[in-house]
């Protein structure tokens, strides 16, 4: 059978569009009639009610702080690490598994794993204990010690998930030619020159993935809080849950998973505004 | 199964011979009418705890056999007896004495404060914690005698400054945890209060550590929530006789004591108690029969509150994390709260417990 070839673009997203409405957009207009309509009338009283509630506004507050600690140190840090990387060394795959290990870590097991590590009588206690740094375990979690909680969340998700960042950065970089790097130094352009000026800007594109990806995930932050620090530090994502799964208000969540999509539509938005990535042969 | 329940009795064809369910819906389904009363049958070779005969008998009517329970109860590391406060024995704490109150408490977790350099109490306050129950089934019963007509009363408002100045003995991460079985084995904790599923992990992994025992008692008594699940026989159920020798076979002493074994249910029957093999779960269960027997029980239910239990317990938890966490005063956070609480009940055309 001979298919006409302009059918064939349609035909080829089908099955992804066909997933989307199902899996995206049936529980999207499902969570639009459960928030704002009432009796079957259209009503605003969920949205009030949610937003009369002091953990609605913490919990927009903390999951956007956290975004905005975690996401640009996260960057940061991948980009230093991957550029440290992408050079001949001896030993440079090893240093490449052992950086993306955390990848394979759900957030659940690594909220574990550092709650283990930062209790009273965990491992970083024990030691500062024993070289006598200390003389009073640090205390990392609790209500009365929410900026402590905080760090704690900030330093599991930094280690988390700050390989997938490496990886993408990893990747844009090992796609820079090197004819660019070997002209410019011909020029006698230094090693942050050419970092400023023909590195970074043609890594635009991959930090700008990287930068979507690790940002909507950060307006979904859940399970690291809700292990290491539970609802002291409330999140759009663990507010929702709690209230669907211990309150059944089924209404007030949806607003909950709403605002999330609507600041993940809205951040995604602004970056592909505001980082229009370069190319050096076709700046437009 | 509770329209279905409803469906057939309304219709005359019932098929279902046998109910089992907690206390809260047998009393549900008793209130309606559809259960039969069981004061005319016997059961042979058993006695049933008389805390559970009492329950299982509305208006006068026996509505249905206990079969098996649940409590919440405190666990003590053995080595936190080494720092009791003066006028307190070991013996009165296992027992649950008079002497075991929960101002004793206070002062034996100041004590381990002081000792250890660190807070030795623990509940569960994490978000999938139970520390509501806590609240509503034992602090409050003790301090103003109800779960909750007596919420925003000045007895109630002595009863959160109590707990306001017991949290600094308690290790600050509670609020993080669910359940107190990891803490106390991780030793964070010498002294614990959850259910006793989960606990039970802590007991299994170290039976002689651990000792299990009834919580201490305020000045209404001694508030504890037996969860209580029975066995009932419906209005015309078409086999009556064949359930009852169900019921006969699962109250069987020997029936309880491998309930418990396998589900971790606790025995309703006097005999059973004494026929539990020695071993972890022994020492569970006496703490749990001790806690039964105590003379002054304020014993709770858990309300059944269908889907609105949800936001009954929030209301506990609310305030205790603004009076307890964040320091509001206590009496305009009651007064606040109270009236949100006693409307649930109202809601459901329920007598406030």
């Amino acid at each position: 059978m001979k298919v006409k070839s302009s059918y064939i673009p349609y035909l080829l997203i089908l099955p992804a569009f066909a997933y989307l409405l199902f899996f995206v957009g049936y529980p999207l207009v499902q969570a639009l009639y459960t928030a704002f309509t009432q009796n079957g009338q259209f009503s605003l009283a969920t949205v009030r009610k949610t937003f009369a509630d002091p953990y609605f506004w913490e919990a927009l507050k903390y999951t956007i702080a956290l975004a905005g600690v975690i996401v640009p140190t996260q960057v940061g840090l991948a980009l230093i690490l991957a550029l440290a990387v992408n050079r001949a060394f001896k030993g440079k795959d090893l240093t490449i598994y052992a950086l993306t290990i955390p990848l394979t870590i759900s957030d659940v097991a690594a909220g574990l794993i550092w709650y283990s590590m930062l209790s009273p009588s965990g491992f970083l206690n024990k030691l500062l204990l024993n070289i006598g740094l200390i003389h009073q375990p640090i205390y990392f979690f609790g209500y009365q010690y929410r900026h402590m909680e905080f760090l704690a969340i900030v330093l599991a998700e930094l280690w988390r998930a700050t390989s997938i960042v490496f990886v993408i950065i990893l990747a844009g970089l090992q796609m820079i030619s090197n004819e660019y790097l070997e002209a410019a130094e011909v020029f006698g352009a230094d090693y942050w020159t050419r970092l400023r000026k023909i590195v970074i800007p043609l890594l635009k594109p991959s930090i700008q993935s990287a930068l979507i990806i690790r940002t909507l995930f950060a307006m979904q932050i859940f399970g690291i809080v809700w292990i290491l620090a539970g609802r002291d530090i409330p999140t759009l994502a663990g507010e929702g849950f709690y209230r669907l799964t211990e309150l059944k208000e089924y209404d007030v969540a949806s607003i909950y998973a709403l605002v999330i999509a609507g600041l993940s539509l809205l951040l995604g938005a602004l970056y592909i505004k505001f980082m229009k990535a370069e190319y050096l042969e076709v700046r437009r | 199964m509770a329209t279905r329940l409803e469906a057939e009795e309304k219709t005359g064809k019932v098929t279902i011979d046998l109910i089992a369910d907690l206390h809260g819906g047998l009393d549900f389904f008793a209130s309606k009418g559809w259960l039969e009363d069981l004061s005319g049958r016997k059961l042979e070779g058993r006695t049933f705890i008389s805390t559970f005969e009492k329950y299982a008998t509305i208006n006068g009517k026996k509505v249905y056999i206990p079969w098996m329970s649940a409590t919440y109860v405190m666990v003590v590391n053995k080595k936190a007896f080494d720092y009791l406060p003066a006028g307190l024995t070991q013996e009165d704490v296992m027992k649950g004495t008079e002497k075991w109150t929960y101002d004793a408490l206070l002062e034996w977790a100041k004590n381990l404060k002081d000792a250890t350099g660190q807070p030795q109490l623990g509940f569960p306050a994490g978000p999938k914690g139970l520390l509501h129950r806590f609240l509503h089934g034992y602090i409050y019963p003790s301090f103003t005698g109800y779960q909750a007509k007596n919420f925003d009363s000045p007895e109630a408002v002595e009863m959160w400054k109590y707990l306001r100045e017991l949290w600094q003995y308690v290790n600050p991460a509670s609020t993080t945890w669910d359940a107190m079985g990891e803490p106390l084995l991780r030793g964070e904790v010498m002294i614990a209060w959850d259910h006793t599923a989960r606990i039970k992990n802590a007991i299994e992994t170290n039976p002689d550590q651990f000792a299990v025992v009834p919580v201490p008692r305020g000045p209404k008594g001694r508030g504890f929530i037996l969860v209580v699940a029975g066995l009932a026989i419906p209005k015309n159920a078409p086999h009556p006789d064949e359930a009852w020798k169900l019921i006969d076979y699962l109250t069987k002493p020997e029936t309880q004591v491998k309930i418990l074994e396998n589900v971790g249910f606790f025995p309703t029957v006097q005999e059973a108690t004494g026929a539990i093999p020695s071993g972890p779960l022994k020492v569970i269960a006496e703490g749990v029969t001790a806690q039964s027997a105590t003379p002054d029980a304020v014993v709770a239910m858990i309300p059944n509150l269908g889907e609105k239990g949800g936001q009954f317990t929030d209301a506990y938890r609310t305030a205790f994390q603004r009076i307890v966490l964040k320091g509001e005063d206590p009496e305009a956070v009651v007064k606040e709260l109270g009236p949100q609480v006693k409307q649930l009940f109202q809601e459901m055309g329920q007598e406030i417990p």
